[in-house]
């Protein structure tokens, strides 16, 4: 009976979403097609499922959604700029590719396309190898009506990185972009994704990477949440590695109203290096979630996990990470910590580091704290003539500035440090 | 410069300070001295504004203001300095960073214009020379595994850069070797006009011998309860407390 009722609401939700008459959804009929399927299947996640357990997604849920392909807009690139830092750069608008504004190299290092210019065999090689579109609402709602797309492949050391701008305005707007990132044997790739947001009210943001990091090579994933008020985002990364491959995803989310990161990685490969590093930060009614899974399938391989966050006002943070050490994942070295400091009474963290190991030879560490601002040091500096505010920010800054310090491109660090207040 | 009258202050309840009278004038040098658990490093936080502990009682002339209705911050612009007995750890923050926030700070609540780069940096080269801080230490985060007497040095740079009315030095001796003794308190001496004053808190004589105070007051419980001149420290020294115990206790 409540089925049949759900069921309604994820019909209804899609038969909004797929009123535009969209020339995309004909492509990539077979994949597409595993997407809805899944859906029919699927549900609204309720704050009873253990994976949505502190995020209610019923106010994204609860909106009939539009597609809006904008042609003529104008966007502010500089404020997204990174300063003395030069990138290929790609802009996506409300999902879709914007090519005038975009660069899209092919060169014997680096290949940037954008799906519609990609052959069905290549991207099928690819598109939804990671992912289980089957158990996540999201991943399948993206799956079936992602709207655009691009292949970005490195085959060697590329010269520079790519820099990806995602674009955000309009009401009950949805946008749902789909990326593949590759790094072939031995290459060198490094990603920065920045958002912005304009005039956006119930705005909801779902998108999917995938990221297959081959034999010998490295791949740097930076995000960059800084979202202006109006857009819910859900944005799902997976990854695979092969062997001796490394690959890091960094997180900074320094404002958004509604953020849920999904960020898993499958180590397929032996003497991997995987690190996940990431940094929230929200004050007022903002709701930042990151979920992350580390999956060790292989054994002599290491990962680092760290998540730092402050929570201030009435905002919730929300830390899960699962770390997975198969039963032939031997000589596994997998460190995860979560550290958080409320800012206020009324400021929630939930916190649950998880740990699962199947393999006996394997050194493996988890732990979450969560304290309070050290009223000393605020004394201290509020004696030499700081601010209570500045005092406050300086230690909030040094707090999470150890997870800014492992951003690899010092122009990015020296940008990220200052969009934080720090030098 | 300032004048404390029957200063009273209690934490969690417990009594401290127990009506303290005290009168500085600016070009002056006053020691506080007196037993453990006497009240000096309390009466220091008070001054600075740490709200942990209550004012049950009295007052606080500063340059003519009600010092007690200020914040610790707009006391550190007025001019208050604390050398903090045991100055803590502030891993993740740069010295360099957060004195060149503490300057700017305190000229933009008095209209001025931030410091020049090139102004701060010749500052910091000519104050920290000035007791001998090693420019490495500065780079560092706030204290954050420096020596005890290296934090005590490194105090006594942030009173040079400060340039503070008042200067209260809470046991800035104790961890120094002898070198290091001579070098602050030379510091000390050098950044000592007419127009300000400082009250050194210690145990011992010896620095009385480098930084020789106008007056010297014995705490006990408290209360100020002996006052003298230099040669009071001197009898301190030799004869200790108990004479003076026995006097208040009798
Ligand atoms: N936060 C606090 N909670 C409880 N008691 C306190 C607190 N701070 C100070 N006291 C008490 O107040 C008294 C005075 O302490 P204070 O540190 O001012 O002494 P002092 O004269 O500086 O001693 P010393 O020479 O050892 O540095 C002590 O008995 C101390 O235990
Ligand atoms: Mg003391």
């Amino acid at each position: 009976m409540s089925s049949t009722l759900t069921q309604n609401k994820v019909e209804e939700f899609v038969s909004h979403i797929a009123e535009n008459k969209l020339a995309v959804w004909n492509e990539l009929p077979s994949i597409r097609k595993s997407g809805l399927e899944a859906l029919e299947e699927l549900d609204f996640p309720t704050t009873k499922n253990e994976y949505w357990k502190y995020s209610r997604t019923n106010r994204i849920s609860k909106h009939a959604y539009k597609f809006n392909p904008l042609t003529d807009v104008n966007i502010d690139l500089d404020s997204v700029r990174i300063k003395g830092l030069d990138t290929y750069e790609v802009v996506i608008v409300n999902g879709f590719l914007n090519k005038e504004l975009s660069n899209l190299p092919s060169k014997d290092c680096i290949e940037l396309k954008s799906f519609e210019d990609c052959s069905t065999e290549e991207l099928r090689s690819y598109f939804s190898q990671n992912l289980d579109t089957i158990s996540n609402i999201f991943s399948a709602l993206n799956t079936a009506y992602f709207t655009d797309g691009i292949l970005i492949h490195a085959k060697g050391k590329c010269d520079k990185p790519v820099h990806l701008i995602h674009y955000s305005e309009g009401t009950e707007t949805i946008s749902q972009p789909r990326n593949i990132f590759i790094a072939d044997k031995h290459a060198e790739l490094s990603i920065i994704k920045s958002s912005l947001n304009k005039n956006t009210s119930n705005f909801f943001y779902n998108s999917v990477n995938e990221f297959f990091i081959g034999e010998n090579s490295h791949m740097n994933y930076y995000v960059i949440q800084n979202y202006e008020e109006g857009i819910n985002v859900v944005s799902t990364n997976v990854a695979t590695q092969e062997k001796n491959s490394t690959f890091s995803a960094f997180n900074y989310t320094l404002k958004g109203d509604w953020i849920r990161n999904n960020t898993n990685v499958f180590v397929k490969g032996e003497n991997c290096e995987s690190n996940l590093y990431g940094a929230y930060q929200p004050t007022g009614k903002e709701h930042i979630d990151n979920h992350t899974i580390m999956d060790h399938l292989m054994p002599n391989c290491e990962s680092n996990e760290h998540y730092k966050g402050t929570v201030g006002d009435k905002a919730t943070g929300v830390f899960n990470g699962k770390v997975f050490v198969r039963k032939d994942a031997q000589k596994i070295n997998a460190f995860q910590s979560n550290n958080n400091i409320l800012l206020s009474d009324d400021a929630t963290m939930n916190s649950k580091p998880e740990l699962e190991i199947y393999a006996d030879d394997v050194k493996c560490s988890h732990g979450s704290t969560s304290g309070q601002l050290d009223e000393e040091a605020i004394f201290y500096l509020q004696s030499r003539g700081l601010s209570k505010e500045s005092a406050t920010a300086l230690l909030i800054g040094a707090f999470l500035g150890e997870v800014v310090e492992k951003i690899e491109i010092p122009e990015l660090k020296e940008a990220v440090l200052e969009m934080y207040g720090m030098e | 410069m300032i004048s404390i009258k029957n200063l009273h202050a209690s934490i969690e309840g417990k009594s401290i300070l127990n009506g303290i009278n005290l009168e500085v004038k600016a070009g002056e040098v006053h020691a506080i001295m007196g037993p453990n658990g006497s009240g000096k490093s309390t009466l220091s936080s008070v001054l600075a504004g740490n709200e942990d502990y209550e004012i049950t009682d009295g007052s606080v002339d500063f340059m003519g203001e009600d010092l007690l209705e200020f914040s610790t911050e707009e006391r550190a612009r007025m001019g208050i300095f604390l050398a903090f007995q045991y100055p803590i750890e502030i891993p993740g923050v740069s010295n360099m960073n957060f004195l060149r926030t503490a300057i700017n700070e305190t000229r933009e609540s008095k209209g001025e214009e931030p410091i020049a780069a090139k102004e701060f940096l010749a500052m910091v080269k000519e104050k920290s020379a000035l007791v001998e801080l090693d420019n490495s230490l500065l780079k560092r985060y706030v204290n954050e595994g420096f020596s005890g007497g290296e934090k005590k040095r490194n105090e006594i740079f942030q009173m040079a850069m400060l340039e503070p009315k008042l200067a209260i030095l809470d046991e800035t001796d104790s961890g120094l070797d002898i070198d290091a003794l001579k070098i602050v308190s030379h510091g000390v001496n050098t950044l000592k006009t007419k127009d300000n004053a400082t009250i050194v808190i210690t145990h011992y004589q010896r620095l009385l011998d480098y930084i020789v105070p106008d007056f010297v007051h014995v705490l006990y419980k408290g209360k100020i309860v002996k006052s003298g001149t230099k040669e009071l420290a001197l009898e301190l020294e030799e004869k200790g407390y108990d004479w003076i115990k026995e006097e208040i206790n009798a």
